[in-house]
């Protein structure tokens, strides 16, 4: 029996920016922007939603009186990923072992 | 990755290793100015330093207090750095206190080696003991004046380890290569006099950060040319 995939996870764009918070202290918006290839826009509904669900922290103050937005996996959002991985690693070797 | 596609697991996956890649290609650890900076003042200030004792110049000033000028360019740096990085990884932050651990202590080894024969001399006069040294066969006596030896080797032996930790850390050859190169200078220097320890703690410099920094300094422009393309 397969464990369903958390579905705050299991969205392209939201896996990717969390997939690059996991190995990082903390990255800026403009960062996982040009690593995710996505839209200002898309990237903030989705960052919002990550945020909604407790895995990310955002901070936002002004650097250079330009505002700078800095994002950071909680704890919550550590545990989510790893606890996504170990699933989806069950579902590949199920699958492959079928 | 604009759109919000249905992900099989495979996808998942690959999106995952992907994004682990790009984060660790995309968070450059030193631009180089630094190891630069450090290199060229520790290079010059043992360089001078030996040649003015080899030549008997009397400068009247101490070259190694360039190190004391070069915080201010560190300082505007390390500002810099922090303003312009748009991630911060765990092994930067880790790397960062590794050195910030190397700056005290070379300032703790600074006041070890200043304080600690003033403090020996007195303990040992509370104690009416008094050492004397002859100056020549037939020299007079004269009270011996008490100073810790090679402290060039103890430099030497610290120098070497934040470079070896950052060069293991961020996969830098130049780096591992200078560390090494710092602890054969740290053996050759056990069996050197002084004046020629001034060489070894340039010599070191050299090839412990001014190089590895030079190295460093072209990779980052060279991923940024790339960047760009």
């Amino acid at each position: 029996m397969f464990k369903e995939l958390d579905p705050i996870l299991h969205s392209q764009l939201r896996l990717a920016t969390v997939s690059l918070l996991i190995s990082v202290k903390e990255a800026e918006f403009t960062f996982i922007k040009e690593k995710t290839n996505a839209t200002a826009g898309n990237l903030s509904v989705q960052l919002n939603k990550l945020k909604d669900a407790g895995y990310i922290e955002i901070t936002k103050h002004f650097k250079d009186n330009y505002p700078q937005t800095l994002c950071r996996i909680t704890s919550k959002g550590l545990d989510a990923f790893e606890k996504y991985v170990a699933n989806l690693q069950s579902y590949i070797n199920g699958t492959e072992s079928s | 990755m604009a759109k919000e596609n249905i992900l099989s697991e495979k996808e998942s996956l690959r999106i995952i290793q992907d994004m682990i890649q790009k984060a660790k290609a995309g968070a450059h650890y030193e631009r180089g100015h630094g190891p630069i900076l450090w290199g060229s003042v520790i290079g010059f200030a043992g360089l001078m330093s030996f040649l003015e004792q080899y030549f008997e110049w009397d400068i009247g000033f101490d070259w190694w207090l360039l190190t004391l000028i070069a915080l201010i360019p560190q300082v505007f740096i390390v500002l810099n750095e922090r303003k312009n990085k748009q991630v911060r990884t765990h092994e930067a932050r880790a790397i960062d206190m590794v050195w910030t651990v190397f700056g005290l202590s070379i300032f703790a080894l600074v006041f070890y080696y200043n304080l600690v024969p003033q403090t020996t001399m007195r303990l040992l006069a509370a104690q009416d003991i008094k050492i004397w040294e002859q100056q020549g066969v037939n020299g007079p006596l004269v009270p011996l004046q008490y100073f810790v030896p090679s402290v060039a080797s103890l430099h030497l032996m610290i120098y070497a380890f934040p470079t070896l930790v950052t060069g293991i850390v961020i996969k830098c050859r130049s780096m591992l290569f200078g560390a090494f190169i710092c602890y054969l200078l740290f053996i050759l220097s056990m069996f050197t006099p002084s004046m020629w320890d001034m060489l070894l703690l340039g010599i070191a410099g050299v090839f412990n950060w001014l190089i590895p920094g030079i190295i460093l300094r072209n990779q980052y422009l060279h991923s940024l040319k790339k960047k760009h393309v």
